[in-house]
């Protein structure tokens, strides 16, 4: 309304606004994010070390080699773990101290500012803080083994545990920032409806069931997809503590990306990870939005 | 469009970078060296070149091994790399030679080139034309704690064969000692194991055979061999702990503390594993022993036959005159002789051996000049592709979650495809 | 007075007790690696492994003193900035004036164009990583600050444009009018009446765009060479692979660089933890 009011009186300067204030970044986004993706698409189909310009033609062989490495099962299979522990350990965590830091007492902000810190702080340093941690020798965990005579274990070095390991930093670094969404959230709620779910002789408990938890349903579902999207782009963590291995056993789409696909520059192999996973990145987002966010 | 972006964006950042403007020549010199003893001599190196050289300035730069390898690709395509990089030959510097980053130094080392090993400079050499100087040679082989073999009754001038290397093994694990550490995290360390097999079961003919695709390739008899060898080790569980987190410089720091009996490696740890030692002191020369690779009986290869590096320096295309004088300077007699007699490498100019003055160095020196076949390392030799894939599948042989005949089929897959 | 406190004045309730051991436990959880990490810092190489937990026993000031003085620590920190402060600003002016055109002008296209913008929420810049990294290098712009800030300013552009429009939107429409009738032209009225309204949104897209460019590691990778132009974590990571395993040089070095982040975070935790919250939420 407003700006069809406007258009009316002043055709002229508007145009030279558009024309002013749009084309840096179109020109910005077109250049450094949509050409890359279209670009992909394009290298993915080549045999190319990047030198010159791609001019061996593969079709689709580099597809079918990403699906045959053995490494690229194992980064799906991570993400996925990474997926689940967000949403049956994290998301639970994190909603459970915004309940009750989301109240007023001693302390509250100054914890809610302790768990929020992890999240500000970078991923390399915290892999590094961990790599500390679990270190077999000199970590805090070895200590503790020592501590009750047993041998450490090094949790970065066995393909069993390397994922764990990882998975517990993944945990540490965000459920802060879960709980922040949440506590915002439960901070915006109308206080009417829980007093008067209160005064009705609703028992704390219940009104935590039946009434705060299903006001929060929007943000829970907002909560699900920043862990969902942040799993598919986990990389930063990943090097400082395990650089994917051993053996793959803790590569991450991403990282798998950069060490089979950046570090030997075979950028049509690279490209065709990077397409795939581009590919499981739009339809996760394009499906969710449709299905769970449509009304937000 | 793309060019006047560019031309936009290259005066921008020119403004920002206005102050660094120098009226003097800038070398960037970029080296892996962690060795703080070596490198002292390095940057005095560098100090005499400037002072012989003057308006010429050696700026040194460095990356972690591991690092370097991951980045160099990416590194190689900027207009900006180093003028001066650090290079293990073989098929990793064949593809650099084919994407054209390196310069061609045939016409400027002439003066010199007699007085380098033929060999050595052989490994920079293609269709005639030299990318670069090698510095230095290298043999992979045991290296041992005394003290700690002894714990065992263990012998190490003993072992010779490969059955020798796993009874040791055996009887070190028996005695409580950890018989092998390895920077199996770098992956690396571990491939040394499958290729010194190979090495020593195939010899030279093997090897050759695999690259023209002759007798299944890496899918042959040879490696089949080498991996199944490889595996009887690997089952007796013969690493430290966690030792597929270790990065070469712990596993190598690792040593010098004396927690581990052996470890096989490239010979200039003997020094790299005081200067990684928790104290800074490590393992004393008479502490310290080694070993060539055991001998399989049958193999076809012989016992003088070496695994190991032959290092040198390349220098890049666009690169100024001052980096060929440079590297020129660093394989003169003058500085090879000082860091012979430093003992920290074997040197590759004739004479300079001589300024050798310990025993562990001089019998290296001599089993490399013995060696009738000497096999560059195998993650170089094929080419960054596929020498990636011998380390990633190596490693998974040593974790368990690979099968020697695995090993192979992923080798030979990455040499068809040839990238 | 609320419900949370009241119980606590009654005799001890279980619920309180609980609910206090839960969250000792999680504060434990999450602090005791920070403060390891810093502590441990200030001790030897040999103390760290036989009191990792504990204060030191000697105050090691040197480890954290060498650093400070050395000139790399501060390259690292300046070039972090130089790069943080560069994205920042180019995406508040880039994503402002698209955001603006989009909130307050109708034109053939425009609801396309948005959408377009839109399409750099659905994938992370990692998925074209190779490509990004040709580009740059066709540009020229390998190992320089704008081969690392123009990347992060795209990436940064979908979010920050999206927040933007939906602040300009908000603005009271009578003000926007006043000014158009006034004979105020577009772009005057975007200098002179948007800018100055729109400082809290500013402040939640400056934070979130500064905090990501200082944390990031992918980009700067990929994009410099040379480690006169390295980032803070680009620079810790060598020097992780530089002194291995002398833990408590690394924890020391670990400690100063996250410094300012913290010190950061301390004094502005209101505007971090709104704009970084608000951000996901609004966008």
């Amino acid at each position: 309304m407003l700006a069809s009011t406007t258009a009316r009186q002043r055709g002229a300067g508007r145009m030279t606004a558009v024309i002013l204030f749009l084309p840096p970044a179109l020109l910005l986004f077109t250049l450094f994010v949509v050409m890359p993706v279209v670009e992909a698409a394009w290298y993915g189909g080549y045999n190319w070390n990047g030198f010159g310009s791609p001019k061996n033609w593969v079709g689709f062989d580099n597809y079918r080699m990403v699906f045959e490495t053995r490494a690229f099962g194992l980064a799906l299979r991570n993400n996925l773990l990474v997926i689940v522990v967000s949403l049956a350990i994290q998301l639970p965590l994190a909603l459970a101290l915004a309940l009750i830091l989301a109240e007023k007492f001693r302390g509250a902000v100054a914890l809610r500012m302790l768990f929020f810190l992890p999240y500000v702080l970078a991923e390399v340093a915290t892999g590094l803080i961990f790599s500390f941690v679990y270190d077999g020798d000199y970590g805090l965990l070895a200590s503790i083994y020592r501590f009750f005579g047993a041998e450490a274990p090094h949790l970065l070095a066995s393909t069993q545990t390397s994922m764990l390991a990882i998975l517990i930093v993944v945990v540490w670094k965000y459920f802060g920032f879960h709980m922040m969404l949440f506590i915002a959230a439960l901070q915006g709620q109308d206080r009417n409806l829980i007093e008067a779910s209160r005064i009705d002789g609703a028992s704390r408990w219940q009104t935590i069931r039946f009434v705060s938890i299903p006001l929060l349903y929007p943000t829970i579902r907002l909560s699900i997809f920043f862990a969902v999207v942040g799993s598919l782009q986990l990389f930063d963590l990943v090097m400082p503590l395990t650089r994917g291995g051993p053996a793959d056993s803790s590569q991450t789409m991403v990282s798998f990306l950069y060490s089979h696909g950046v570090t030997r520059m075979r950028v049509g192999y690279g490209s065709a990870i990077g397409v795939i996973l581009f590919v499981i990145c739009a339809t996760f987002a394009i499906t969710y939005k449709r299905w769970f966010m449509r009304d937000e | 469009m793309n060019a006047l972006i560019r031309s936009l964006l290259a005066a921008a950042s020119l403004a920002l970078s206005a102050g660094g403007a120098m009226a003097q020549t800038t070398v960037k010199w970029l080296h892996l060296e962690v060795n703080p003893n070596q490198l002292k001599i390095w940057e005095e190196v560098a100090r005499s070149f400037e002072a012989a050289h003057p308006g010429t300035k050696i700026e040194m730069q460095f990356l972690e091994n591991e690092s370097y390898k991951a980045k160099l690709p990416t590194l190689l395509q900027s207009n900006d790399r180093p003028h001066i990089i650090y290079s293990w030959a073989g098929g990793v510097l064949k593809a650099q030679i084919e994407a054209g980053v390196l310069q061609d130094v045939a016409g400027s080392i002439k003066d010199i080139a007699p007085e380098i090993s033929p060999a050595a400079l052989a490994a920079f050499t293609q269709d005639g034309k030299v990318y670069g100087l090698p510095f230095a040679q290298s043999q992979v082989g045991f290296l041992y704690n005394k003290d700690l073999m002894a714990k065992a009754n263990v012998d190490g001038t003993k072992i010779k064969t490969w059955d020798d290397l796993l009874a040791a093994v055996k009887a070190l694990k028996a005695a409580g000692v950890t018989p092998l550490t390895v920077g199996g995290g770098d992956k690396w360390p571990l491939h040394f194991y499958w290729t010194h097999l190979a090495v020593r079961i195939g010899g030279k003919a093997a090897f050759q055979a695999a690259l023209r695709g002759e007798s299944g390739g890496f899918e042959g008899e040879t490696f089949q061999k080498a991996g199944d060898l490889m595996k009887q080790l690997v089952d007796l569980q013969p690493f430290q702990n966690g030792f597929l987190g270790f990065k070469n410089p712990q596993s190598t720091g690792y040593f010098g503390d004396g927690k581990a009996a052996m470890t096989l490696v490239i010979s200039t740890v003997y020094h790299q594993q005081k200067a990684l030692a928790a104290d800074k002191v490590g393992i004393p020369d008479d502490k310290l022993g080694w070993f060539d690779f055991p001998t399989i009986p049958g193999g076809k290869g012989e016992a003088a036959d070496t695994l190991g590096g032959i290092n040198g320096w390349l220098v890049t295309r666009g690169a100024p005159k001052e980096a060929v004088e440079f590297v020129k300077f660093f394989v003169s007699k003058d500085v090879q002789s000082r860091l012979a007699a430093g003992n920290f490498l074997v040197p590759v100019v004739k004479g300079a051996d001589a300024a050798i003055n310990n025993a562990f160095m001089r019998n290296i020196a001599q089993n490399l000049a013995r060696s009738n076949y000497h096999q560059n390392f195998y993650d170089q030799d094929l080419g960054p592709s596929v020498g990636r894939v011998v380390n990633d599948a190596t490693a998974e042989l040593a974790g368990g979650s690979m099968t020697p005949r695995q090993v192979s089929k992923a080798v030979q897959d990455a040499w068809k495809q040839g990238n | 007075m609320n419900e949370a406190s009241a119980p606590a004045r009654r005799p001890p309730d279980l619920a309180v007790l609980y609910r206090t051991l839960f969250l000792a436990f999680v504060a434990a959880f999450v602090a005791v690696p920070l403060l390891a990490t810093v502590l441990g810092g200030f001790k030897s190489l040999g103390e760290l492994r036989t009191n990792p937990f504990g204060l030191p026993s000697v105050w090691e000031w040197q480890n954290y003193a060498g650093i400070l003085a050395s000139r790399r620590y501060w390259q690292l920190l300046g070039n972090s900035f130089a790069i943080s402060t560069l994205t920042t600003i180019l995406a508040l002016v880039v994503a402002s004036m698209a955001a603006f055109v989009f909130a307050h002008i109708r034109f053939f296209g425009s609801r396309m164009l948005l959408n377009y913008f839109t399409m750099g929420l659905l994938f992370p810049a990692a998925t074209a990583i190779l490509p990004l990294f040709i580009k740059v290098r066709d540009l020229g712009l390998l190992d320089t600050y704008f081969g690392v800030v123009l990347p992060q300013v795209a990436f940064a552009l979908a979010m920050s444009i999206l927040l933007f429009r939906r602040f300009f939107k908000d603005l009271p429409v009578e003000l926007v009018e006043a000014a158009l009738v006034d004979g105020c032209s577009y772009p005057k009225f975007f200098r002179f009446v948007t800018l100055p309204l729109s400082r809290p949104i500013l402040a939640t897209v400056g934070t979130i765009t500064f905090v990501h460019s200082w944390n990031a590691y992918l980009v700067p990778l990929i994009m410099l060479n040379s480690d006169a132009m390295y980032p803070w974590p680009l620079g810790i990571m060598v020097y992780q692979g530089e002194y291995t395993a002398d833990w408590h040089l690394i924890l020391a070095f670990i400690t100063l660089t996250i410094l300012p982040t913290f010190i950061l975070f301390v004094f502005a935790q209101k505007h971090i933890v709104a704009g970084l919250t608000a951000g996901a939420v609004k966008g």
